[in-house]
C-alpha cells in the first residue's frame, strides 16, 4: 500500500471498527491497557473456542491511531490460535498498520497488541 | 496592567469568525494536531494541514526548519507574507500555539489562534471535511530564523538560573514533583531525572482555559500568573517536555497578557532530565 491507501485503511479501522464489543461468559477472559495521558483506553476480550481457535474483541477510547490498530489487531487476530497470538510482536503489527504513519506513536500504535498479550497471560495463570 | 481585555485579542479568532471567512482569499485554516490523523477524519472545510513533527522539524538534527525551507513549506501550502494565518488543533490548541511560535521564529506578520480550537468547532457542530484543499504555492521571502527574541537554549537556562529570573514549569504537578519521569505515550522522549527547574514555578498550562477549550478571560489569566509572582516586567522562561505545552503558556503571556519578555525553551525537560550536571529539584 501506499501512504495514501495505508491512511485511509487507518481511517477505515477507526470509523467502521471491526469487533467493536464487549464479551461475556464462560471462559472470556479481559485485560485492560491504557495510556491515561492521551487518554488511550483499551479493553481487550480473549475467548478460546474448544478447536483451540480464538476470538478477540475490543472496547476502547483514544486517538486514531490506538482505536485503529485495536480494530485491525481484534479482526486479524480472531481465528488464530493462542500459540500464533503469542509469537505477534511490535514489529508485525506496526508493519501492518504502516511504519512511516505511526513511528511516532508506537505506544499508541502497540497498546492494543500489549494489552492482548496481557490477556493471554492473564487467561493462562487462570487456568 | 489593564486586565479586563486581552493585550493583542487580534491574535485570537472565534469559531464563529471562521465560519464566516472560511472562503477569506487571504486567509489559510492551517490544523495541526498531536493525533496524526485527525485531519484526515475531518477538518475545517478550506484547511490545510501542518504536521508539527514531520514539517516543522528538521528531519535529522533536533532543530527547526531553516528559512530556506520554512519558505517552501509555506509557498506548498499557498501561504504568502502577507497571507492572515489561523491555526487550531487537538490538545487544547498545543500545537497550534507551537505552530504559533515557530511562524514566529520567522517573523510570519499575522497569525491568529482559533479559541478553543477543534474540539470547541466539533463541539458547536460546526461544519467537518475530508477534502485536502489545494492551493496555488505562494511566494514566500523568510528572513533568517529568530533564535535570540521568543526561543531560550540551555545556556540561556543556566544564566536564567544564576541571575534567580523566574521559569514557569506548565507541566503536570506529577511531572513537576519528579513522581513520573515520561509520560507513557511518549516512549521516545523521556528523561533520565525526574524533577524540575531549580525555582521553576508549577503552572500548569491547563489552568490557562476553560472547559470548552477556550482560553480563560483575561482577568482571570491575570490573576493566575500574578498570583504566581510571574509579572509582566519580569524576563520570564517557559518550558514543559519539548516545547509544545509551554508554547501554550509562552502564548497566554504574550498575547493575552502582553508580557513583552517571554521566551519558550523547546529543549525543556527531554534536554534538562537528561542533561549531566544540570540542576534539578524535587
Amino acid at each position: 500500500m501506499d501512504r495514501q491507501e495505508q491512511i485511509e485503511f487507518l481511517l477505515d479501522h477507526y470509523e467502521n471498527p471491526r469487533q467493536k464489543q464487549p464479551m461475556s461468559g464462560e471462559g472470556v477472559v479481559a485485560a485492560e491497557g491504557g495510556n491515561p495521558d492521551c487518554g488511550d483506553v483499551i479493553k481487550i476480550y480473549l475467548k478460546v473456542d474448544g478447536d483451540g481457535k480464538t476470538t478477540v474483541t475490543f472496547e476502547g477510547e483514544g486517538c486514531t491511531i490506538s482505536q485503529a490498530s485495536a480494530s485491525y489487531l481484534s479482526e486479524f487476530a480472531t481465528g488464530k490460535t493462542l500459540d500464533e497470538l503469542a509469537r505477534l510482536d511490535y514489529n508485525d503489527l506496526i508493519d501492518a498498520l504502516g511504519r512511516e504513519i505511526v513511528t511516532q506513536r508506537t505506544r499508541c500504535a502497540t497498546l492494543s497488541l500489549e494489552t492482548l498479550h496481557a490477556a493471554i497471560r492473564k487467561r493462562a495463570r487462570l487456568l | 496592567m489593564k486586565t479586563d481585555t486581552y493585550a493583542h485579542p487580534e491574535v485570537l479568532v472565534e469559531t464563529s469568525w471562521v465560519s464566516e471567512h472560511l472562503n477569506d482569499p487571504s486567509l489559510r485554516i492551517v490544523e495541526t494536531d498531536e493525533d496524526v490523523l485527525l485531519y484526515e477524519v475531518g477538518h475545517i472545510p478550506g484547511a490545510v494541514k501542518i504536521d508539527w513533527h514531520t514539517e516543522l522539524q528538521d528531519q535529522v538534527m533536533r532543530q527547526y526548519l531553516d528559512a530556506e525551507d520554512f519558505a517552501q513549506l509555506m509557498s506548498e501550502k499557498g501561504i504568502g507574507r502577507d497571507t492572515t494565518v489561523a491555526l487550531y488543533g487537538d490538545k487544547n490548541n498545543w500545537w497550534a500555539c507551537y505552530a504559533f511560535w515557530v511562524f514566529k521564529l520567522f517573523g510570519h506578520p499575522d497569525c491568529r489562534i482559533i479559541n478553543g480550537g477543534r474540539k470547541k468547532w466539533i463541539d458547536e457542530g460546526r461544519e467537518l471535511s475530508k477534502v485536502v484543499p489545494a492551493y496555488p504555492k505562494a511566494a514566500y521571502q523568510a528572513p533568517r530564523r529568530d533564535d535570540k527574541t521568543i526561543r531560550a537554549f540551555r545556556g540561556d537556562v543556566m544564566a536564567h538560573l544564576a541571575k534567580k529570573l523566574p521559569l514557569v514549569d506548565v507541566r503536570s504537578l506529577p511531572e513537576y514533583t519528579g513522581e513520573r519521569l515520561h509520560m507513557p505515550d511518549y516512549p521516545n522522549e523521556g528523561a533520565l531525572r525526574g524533577g524540575h527547574i531549580p525555582g521553576a514555578k508549577s503552572i500548569p498550562w491547563s489552568k490557562a482555559v476553560q472547559e470548552n477549550g477556550a482560553f480563560k478571560p483575561a482577568a482571570a489569566l491575570a490573576a493566575l500568573y500574578h498570583g504566581e509572582g510571574i509579572t509582566p516586567d519580569k524576563d520570564i522562561v517557559t518550558y514543559c517536555r519539548i516545547g509544545e505545552r509551554s508554547s501554550h503558556t509562552w502564548f497566554v503571556l504574550t498575547y493575552l497578557l502582553g508580557y513583552p519578555n517571554v521566551r519558550n525553551y523547546d529543549g525543556s525537560w527531554t534536554e534538562w532530565g537528561n542533561l549531566v550536571g544540570a540542576p534539578i529539584e524535587r
